[in-house]
């Protein structure tokens, strides 16, 4: 079955400007964990991003859970923002915010006004919050500022609340880039694991090739806004990558 | 030493700029004299009444009156001084409760509307600063009466300026991720602003408050000269029946209450940054 269904998707970002995405045909089965590989500048974060209209799509159709995602009013659009994790390339924590208030924050689609005002989130998602930072491995952590922590533990904190959400498709925007070898590894490990055990799905914008063939079923490969590979990562043959990666000047 | 071989053009060049240079400088400097010797002429030497300041020794003697302290007008101190730094207090909270819309209006990333609500922001951010304490104070007093409460309105219209001021760019250099994450969790507006946005600049404004604060005891002094509360209507009443000693006794509260407000706000100021 079908999580994700994109066809024929357009983005430009302003009416003059050029057009990032060209016609973009995609989807995601609910077993996938589909890595989208490119130069950069081809229009992966913008793609995953149209995928929530986080960015406004200016063609095409996208259809996540069923729904028409174009077509949703903004309350109904939020409704499905909340079962869609996402994880960032920069980690995109509130640093001020204790690593437990970041998690929690996770919640905040499923939060009235007024327990949001006092950060009052109900016991179940505490002890949600709490066992997702176990899970992650950062049960000595939970009460320190988000900014005290490294690299990798920051998107640790991103990756629990993610799973806050009890997603039922996971939008990774090179979650590894800013880490380093080492910890990207690590990183992806989590991530893929925990897919696999909740049963999500995951689309995963990822410029590392190799760790996209480690850790990934399927590729995309995308140029200039363009879908150029589409395949299982078994059939992405060098001749492909260089045909993806052609207009990259090394 | 021996010579170095440089471009003749090139020194000649050199010297020319320089010689251009000190000649600009020199321009502006006497335009810079020209101008305040004008002004001086325009005020102290044409509007002031010479004839009626006599000798020296008559202006130090006035100025010398005011050395003396009346301290029996200390029990009559002790409620106006009080009054005025709760006048500070109030005025500055209620200055931040009017900022709040003010900010949000005049931040070009979050206003509600660029083409009209925004520069009614910034209308009223410039209006705020541009109408002295004094003159809002005057507008209260004939809208409310005498008393304090017309005070704390004054000082409370004249702190929106800033606080909303910097509280708008500070919303303006906010860094869009963590945004962009309460967005994608399906957070609305207010989960956004709340927790995106204002962890970002509460330091911020945190510390702009403070500083208004400091600001406002000074402001909150002198509001009773027109009769809108604390030591600003002891001072005048002082005046009025030539008591200098009275004078000075309020000078001396104004002052320490002053130095009073700076301690407490480096303290704030500290724990706060």
């Amino acid at each position: 079955m079908n999580v994700l269904e994109v066809s024929d998707l357009k983005v430009r970002y302003s009416a003059k400007g050029p057009e990032i995405l060209k016609g973009i045909d995609f989807e995601v089965k609910d077993d996938d964990f589909l890595a989208i590989i490119g130069p950069s500048g081809a229009g992966k974060s913008t793609l995953i991003r149209a995928v929530n209209r986080l960015v406004e799509p200016t063609g095409g159709r996208i259809t996540l859970l069923g729904e028409d995602v174009r077509n949703l009013n903004p309350r109904q659009l939020r409704g499905l923002r909340r079962n869609v994790g996402m994880i960032f390339q920069e980690f995109n924590l509130i640093n001020r915010m204790s690593v437990m208030d970041n998690v929690l924050s996770g919640r905040l689609g499923y939060t009235g006004n007024l327990r949001s005002l006092f950060r009052a989130f109900p016991q179940s998602d505490v002890n949600q919050a709490l066992y997702y930072l176990d899970r992650v491995g950062l049960s000595d952590h939970i009460n320190k500022r988000a900014d005290e922590l490294s690299g990798g533990q920051r998107q640790r904190v991103g990756i629990a609340r993610a799973l806050m959400q009890r997603p039922k498709l996971l939008l990774l925007d090179e979650p590894t880039s800013a880490l380093d070898p080492k910890i990207s590894r690590e990183v992806m490990h989590l991530i893929r694991d925990i897919a696999l055990e909740l049963k999500v799905p995951a689309l995963c914008n990822i410029h590392d090739v190799q760790l996209a063939k480690e850790f990934c079923n399927r590729i995309i490969g995308m140029q200039d806004g363009i879908k150029k590979f589409d395949g299982a990562t078994e059939t992405l043959r060098d001749a492909d990558l260089e045909e993806i990666y052609a207009m990259e000047v090394l | 030493m021996a010579s170095l071989d440089v471009n003749p053009a090139a020194i000649s060049l050199q010297a020319d700029l320089r010689r251009r240079r000190f000649t600009k400088m020199g321009l502006i400097w006497l335009a810079v004299l020209l101008f305040i010797g004008w002004c001086v002429s325009g005020t102290i030497i044409a509007d002031t009444d010479w004839s009626r300041i006599g000798g020296r020794s008559g202006v130090l003697a006035s100025i010398g009156r005011y050395l003396t302290l009346d301290i029996g007008l200390f029990p009559e101190l002790i409620i106006p001084t009080l009054e005025t730094f709760m006048m500070a207090c109030v005025g500055t909270v209620l200055g931040c409760f009017f900022s709040l819309p003010v900010a949000w209006l005049g931040a070009a990333n979050v206003t509600p509307s660029k083409t009209i609500l925004y520069p009614i922001g910034r209308f009223l951010m410039v209006l705020s600063r541009s109408v002295h304490e004094i003159v809002w104070a005057l507008i209260f007093v004939s809208a409310v009466g005498l008393g304090a409460l017309p005070g704390i309105l004054a000082i409370a219209m004249r702190s929106v300026g800033f606080i909303s001021k910097i509280t708008a760019e500070a919303i303006e250099n906010i860094d869009a991720k963590p945004v962009e994450a309460i967005r994608a969790v399906g957070g609305n507006q207010f989960q956004v602003m709340y927790y995106g946005i204002l962890p970002q600049i509460y330091p911020v404004v945190l510390a702009t408050v403070i500083f208004e604060w400091d600001i406002n005891i000074r402001r909150s002094a002198v509001m009773g000269l027109v009769g809108a509360g604390g030591l600003g209507l002891l001072f005048f009443r002082q005046m009025n029946s030539f008591n200098y000693g009275g004078v000075s006794m309020v000078i001396l509260a104004i002052l320490l209450l002053i130095v009073l407000g700076e301690v407490i706000s480096h303290y704030l100021r500290k724990a706060v940054i």
